[in-house]
């Protein structure tokens, strides 16, 4: 048992451990400027599609989806997800109609700024939104505010009428913090979709099928899993491949003893 | 030492005050839109509409607009490049937004 551990120890230079078995490998070069390589590419061109056509798509183009998204990283490897795919519409139309009467109950609790400025239901609902945003300041925050009230008004659809629809569902158990695990899963998902020139929308509002009893029995989602995120796949109408000007951010950058601040 | 005040971090904007919840318009370039309406349906915050006789339709953002969020979607479809979001958007108090610089195209390094 000493004898391994002395050498371990002996070897643990990473170049060395190469040497030794024989296959140094050369550190790969890409020069300032490069074009952008395949991947890059597609992360660039990844827009959220909320406009698909009627076709649906492949049954096989999904499963490889699914494929790559099961070697997504995750912490510990504990794979803290469970898909469900649903490709009925009078399905995805049913769990469309539930989202939309939850939407409804929100905004017209909380959305003020569709009211009468000054009138008594206003002056409650401004009430009610200031003391639950202090409590959940990420879900009353401004943007999804607005689109819960355009999904009410019928101006928005939530699953985007689109052909296929991934729930990505959550171990709550999972290693860590499993929503980040979530992400990373549905980003192969939809990196490789857009790869396969399919468009897809993540729909955070899916996770309102948490609160109906109806649709977790249905689709099966039971505790210690719930809906944590789902995925609209389908073919875009238009090409949405230009990329797009967006703002830089702030980058602090520590090296040689100093500091920068890049954008 | 925050970023935020402690007055801010209490300060939750109104929703209905655009001086407080600053959403920006995206720029149609009229002379380039040809009124194709693709971006109307890229738009997540349904904040464009078609208008104009036929033949000569184009774009433009709603009178009533609220919630654009410089997705810039809008210029992605966009088949003419007469559309475009040129900032991002940001609030007053508890919302507010730190260390954003200037709107780019993915730069090559």
């Amino acid at each position: 048992m000493a004898e391994g551990t002395a050498r371990v120890l002996a070897v643990e230079d990473p170049e060395e451990v190469e040497q030794e078995a024989g296959r140094s490998s050369q550190i790969p070069v890409v020069p300032e400027g490069a074009e952008w390589n395949a991947v890059e590419r597609v992360m660039l061109q990844r827009r959220s599609i909320r406009k698909y056509r009627k076709a649906q798509v492949p049954a096989h183009l999904i499963r490889r989806l699914l494929e790559v998204a099961r070697f997504a990283p995750s912490q510990g490897n504990c794979q803290p997800w469970k898909f469900i795919v649903v490709r009925d519409p009078d399905m995805i139309r049913g769990m469309e109609d539930f989202c939309v009467g939850q939407c409804r109950k929100v905004s017209n609790a909380f959305d003020y700024a569709t009211l009468p400025a000054g009138s008594l239901k206003y002056r409650i609902a401004r009430i009610k939104a200031k003391l639950f945003g202090r409590l959940q300041p990420n879900v009353l925050h401004p943007v999804p505010v607005s689109a819960v009230t355009a999904i009410a008004q019928g101006r928005f659809a939530v699953f985007h009428r689109a052909p296929t629809l991934i729930l990505i569902l959550m171990d709550k158990r999972g290693v860590g913090i499993p929503p980040v695990d979530i992400g990373i899963c549905g980003t192969h998902i939809v990196l490789a979709a857009r790869s396969l020139g399919l468009g897809t929308c993540w729909v955070g509002f899916s996770k309102l099928l948490n609160e109906s009893r109806e649709w977790c029995e249905r689709l099966g989602v039971e505790p210690p899993y719930e809906v944590a995120e789902a995925i609209t796949v389908g073919y875009p109408v238009g090409d949405t491949t230009h990329m797009i000007p967006r703002e830089t951010h702030e980058i602090v950058w520590f090296e040689s003893g100093k500091k920068q601040i890049l954008y | 030492m925050a970023l935020l005040t402690r007055q801010e971090r209490r300060h939750f904007p109104d929703w209905d005050d655009p001086s407080q919840c600053i959403f920006h318009r995206v720029t149609v370039d009229l002379d380039k839109c040809d009124g194709c309406k693709l971006c109307t349906l890229a738009c997540p915050a349904n904040v464009l509409e078609q208008y104009g006789d036929k033949g000569k339709k184009k774009v433009r953002v709603k009178a009533d607009a609220r919630g654009c969020i410089s997705c810039n979607n809008c210029y992605a479809i966009c088949e003419s490049g007469a559309i475009q979001a040129t900032r991002h958007y940001d609030f007053v108090g508890y919302y507010r937004r730190f260390g954003r610089g200037e709107f780019a195209k993915p730069r090559m390094f």
